[in-house]
């Protein structure tokens, strides 16, 4: 296919932390709500004079010192972070907003408080810990807009005096819906037989909207969905068509790595994705934005955390529902290495998806940075396609 | 640095001054230990005591059958040696306070263990007992449980589990071996993850008409339980419910979250079980809870002088069974509380001490196994180093309401919420770093501790991600901070004496000091029950 326009524009947006949107944000007096969760809620901050960013650490070299304070056993990501949060990486930030969630990367923001790694000379800098719920329900929706307000929309307003309204909210609700709609319409072009857009270039897109000002990226996510309509796509066939669900992929290298051994990357059901990340949030005019924004977290949510047996077994079948629409032949299960939630999720999943919905799945755990082991990944995930292959000679289920 | 002052014992050990002398490689010691006459009879007496503990569950209904079927049931048979492993080097008052604790802890468990094979579905099969039973988890605090007298909470990981892991320290291999091959990476907790195993090997007893699981102490235990509700709820239709406990629960703002999952678990409880909620029976149960408060309060600040008395391994696990097991839901602990209490003022009197000199004033900290191991009584008897208390049995420090008036009952749910939230080890390994680093710092000015051994469990991630801070700030401090890292119920990665190396390390080579008694430096009981 021929070379989408901005795409490397999108992929030197995440070349780094500080990306240059960010740079120009800053320069436009915007104030930069640093979050690492998909847990918070999104739209919240980018009120009024405020934008999200997601901190993720690319191209993580050494993570000698955040073991140090972290041991080598807790999950990369988190060292990742706290190395780069050490290393000054973050210091764009002007507040940082961390669900205990899981308790990993609820460490890694004490860390980064601790050894006050952001906010030098910022008077009006915050860590703000919010709690989230654990089930899916009407108590844990309370919860989460207590837990908002707090945390969030409080701070904000008086160390900033961002506008948290209604309107305000109703307002960042319909922008980050926009993201959400463009996002959306050239993530169902994964489901043609002959796709006019590859996994990794899909991923680069979707990332590149949790890490960089929206506003400032808006545009070229337009034209890039108009440039994508008129695609040609590639005439050959691909090996097999695989979901991919488990932790957060930072690594644009590793859906790089499936797609090089000729499978394609026809859904994202892992954190920071677009499934359900990139779904649409409906608001009506009859309730609080707060609340119906909170809710829309907390039923579609597809976090491993959430225990009440509605969503474990909820989970399964979003993934089960996502491969039928998206036309995957099989499932990939992956986890960050040393991540608890994700293990036992892909775990229970694995076998589910494979004994309960007759896919093939294939269960991995990985680094935060794929370079350190492109080589053992790729031979996994070889083998992978080969056995669905070999299936599909055989006549054989899914 | 802090130095404690030493405190030399004034009074001669009897019997057995070189502990060593006991080991010999074996499964069980050499001899029992010689402790002067009218201890080794005790001592004796209490062993005999736990023997028909065992006989009187031996003829149980279901425990013959339950011992053909269940992999884990012949772990009983080592139960007086975990007892010894507890009385090292013991004279007076605090052998007499061991075992007293001890010896109720033994017989709330065989009651666990004939409970749970009396309903069990494959052995004792008693179906009409079966159904007035609730499951409930290991470290569920079960508060939910104690305004309703009518039924029987089982804790079946607790006799599963839990109990039999300290009576064979590898007890647990076998489920981990299970959970891993199933899929489960083994860089998880060895606990919840050896749970999952029992419950994918199918050797959990299947009894109850519901269960109510809790997200009790880590992302692990969360996340094993719903594999282990699956099974529960698709091949057994035992339906379970999940009570949530917070994670942030120091913080005003989720306490109403929490109080009102604790009515949605009774709700569940009632409409499951066709069962009242009976407010008598909660506030009765709310005045023992408050009573093991005051009385637990009381063991610190003795033990905050020079002359502690309950310490150890016990006093955490008897405070385990007392307050999660029982929740004031058993009227048999006041009495037990009362005995201690006795002897624990009059070894305080009487200055009684369990080594010829204490050196170090020590906290444990952290994430322990030290209960498959007699490490916080060996750390006294070789090196002089006391531990005044550890992290597990810093849980509930306030009173709940006990009276019962309008406004108490719906105190209580913000009570129940509060006992639920202060699960041992969660209520420090969770809730913002200021409970499990800060408070700990201000637990060794209280306590006067110069000292601080730090369990660091490699797969407990809430600990370990504070592996840093901890040790920056005990140096600020002064502190002297004693890494001991072990896998808890996976002898394959740290084994007991690989364990003990660590500490006699330091003590040689950072303190400089030489073993009290160095017969046991080494003590070959790597393959000891």
């Amino acid at each position: 296919m021929r070379d989408l326009k901005y795409l490397t524009y999108f992929e030197n947006l995440l070349q780094e932390a500080n990306n240059e949107l960010i740079d120009q944000a800053k320069k436009d007096g915007k104030i930069c709500v640093a979050y690492v969760c998909e847990n918070t809620p999104e739209p919240l901050m980018n009120l009024g004079n405020a934008f999200g960013v997601r901190l993720f650490a690319p191209n993580t070299g050494s993570m000698d010192v955040a073991t140090y304070y972290m041991t080598s056993l807790l999950c990369e990501t988190t060292r990742a972070l706290l190395e780069r949060a050490i290393e000054g990486g973050y210091n764009f930030a002007d507040c940082v907003i961390a669900p205990d969630g899981c308790t990993m990367m609820n460490r890694c923001v004490e860390n980064m408080e601790l050894l006050r790694t952001m906010g030098e000379g910022n008077d009006s800098f915050f860590h703000e810990y919010m709690e989230i719920p654990l089930k899916a329900d009407e108590n844990g929706v309370n919860l989460l807009v207590l837990q908002c307000k707090n945390h969030i929309l409080k701070p904000l307003h008086e160390k900033y005096g961002i506008d948290i309204s209604d309107a305000s909210i109703r307002k960042a609700v319909e922008e980050h819906n926009e993201v959400c709609r463009i996002i959306r319409e050239i993530g169902d072009m994964r489901k043609e037989r002959k796709p006019r857009i590859t996994g990794y270039e899909f991923h680069v897109l979707t990332l590149a909207t949790y890490v960089a000002p929206k506003y400032l990226l808006i545009d070229k996510l337009r034209e890039t969905l108009e440039e994508l309509k008129t695609r040609k796509p590639d005439d050959t066939e691909y090996r097999a068509r695989v979901a991919v669900v488990g932790s957060e992929v930072d690594d644009i290298g590793f859906i790089k790595v499936i797609e090089d051994t000729g499978a394609y990357v026809c859904a994202d059901r892992f954190c920071f994705g677009s499934l359900p990340g990139r779904d649409v949030i409906e608001l009506n005019d009859e309730e609080d934005a707060l609340t119906q924004l909170c809710r829309s977290y907390v039923y579609r949510g597809q976090c491993p955390r959430v225990m009440n047996m509605e969503k474990v077994y909820g989970r399964k079948a979003y993934v089960n529902d996502i491969a039928k629409e998206y036309g995957a032949d099989g499932i990939i299960y992956e986890q960050i290495k040393f991540c608890d939630p994700w293990a036992y999720e892909k775990t229970v999943g694995s076998v589910m998806l494979r004994d309960d919905y007759g896919y093939p799945v294939l269960s991995v755990d990985r680094p935060y940075n794929i370079s350190s082991s492109v080589g053992q990944m790729r031979t996994r995930v070889q083998a992978f396609v080969e056995s669905i292959e070999i299936k599909r000679l055989q006549g054989g289920a899914k | 640095m802090k130095k404690a002052e030493t405190v030399y014992n004034s009074k001669k050990r009897k019997g057995d001054k070189q502990l060593g002398v006991l080991f010999n490689g074996g499964k069980v010691r050499r001899r029992r230990e010689w402790r002067g006459l009218k201890d080794t009879l005790y001592d004796f007496g209490r062993w005999l005591y736990l023997w028909g503990i065992m006989a009187d569950a031996s003829v149980s209904r279901g425990f013959v059958q339950g011992m053909f079927r269940y992999r884990w049931m012949a772990n009983y048979l080592a139960v007086p040696h975990m007892l010894d492993k507890f009385t090292m080097g013991m004279r007076d008052e605090p052998l007499r306070i061991t075992h007293t604790a001890m010896d109720f802890v033994v017989k709330d468990v065989a009651q666990c263990i004939k409970n749970s094979l009396r309903g069990d579905r494959r052995t004792g099969k008693d179906k009409a007992y079966s159904d007035t039973c609730v499951l409930t988890d290991e470290n569920a605090m079960t508060a939910f449980m104690m305004g309703f007298p009518m039924l029987n909470a089982i804790l079946r990981e607790v006799p599963c589990m839990f109990s039999a892991n300290l009576l064979n320290q590898y007890s647990a291999m076998h489920y981990l071996d299970v959970a891993q091959e199933h899929g489960i990476p083994g860089d998880v907790c060895p606990m919840p993850e050896a749970e999952a195993g029992m419950s994918i090997d199918d050797d959990f007893p299947v009894l109850g008409k519901i269960a109510v699981q809790v997200n009790t102490t880590c992302d692990g235990s969360l996340m094993g339980n719903g594999l282990i509700a699956k099974r529960l709820e698709r091949e057994y239709g035992i339906k379970t419910f999940q009570l949530v406990a917070p994670m942030r629960h120091k913080e005003e703002d989720v306490q109403e979250y929490a109080a009102q999952d604790i009515k949605n678990a009774i709700a569940f409880i009632e409409e499951n079980m066709g069962v009242k909620w009976d407010w008598k029976a909660y506030f009765e149960c709310a005045k023992r809870v408050n009573q093991t408060t005051r009385d637990r309060w009381e063991w610190l600040q003795i033990n905050s002088t020079n002359y502690p008395q309950f310490i150890g391994s016990v006093f955490s696990l008897y405070n385990d069974t007392n307050y999660m097991g029982n929740c004031g839901r058993s009227a048999a602990f006041p009495p037990i509380n009362e005995k201690i209490m006795k002897l624990v003022h009059q070894g305080y009197e009487r200055k009684t001490m369990m080594a010829p000199e204490y050196r170090h004033r020590c906290i444990v900290w952290g994430v322990q196994p030290q209960y498959v191991i007699d490490m916080l009584y060996w750390m006294v008897n070789c090196w002089g180093v006391v531990p005044l208390t550890d992290m597990l049995s810093m849980v509930i420090d306030k009173e709940i309401a006990e009276e019962d008036t309008p406004e108490n009952r719906e105190q209580a749910y913000y009570d129940m919420a509060y006992l639920n939230e202060n699960m041992i080890m969660r209520n420090r390994t969770h809730g913002g770093y200021k409970v499990l680093v800060d408070e700990l710092w201000e637990l060794c000015e209280r306590m006067n501790a110069d000292m601080v051994m730090m369990w660091e469990h490699m797969s407990c991630k809430a600990l370990t991600g504070m592996h840093g801070q901890f040790e920056e700030q005990a140096r600020e401090r002064g502190i002297h901070l004693v890494w001991v890292c072990h896998d808890l119920c996976d002898p394959r990665v740290y084994t007991r004496q690989a364990i003990r190396d660590q500490f006699n390390e330091y003590m040689r080579t950072v303190m400089r000091e030489e073993p009290l008694d160095p017969s046991i430096e080494v003590q070959p009981d790597d393959n000891a029950w």
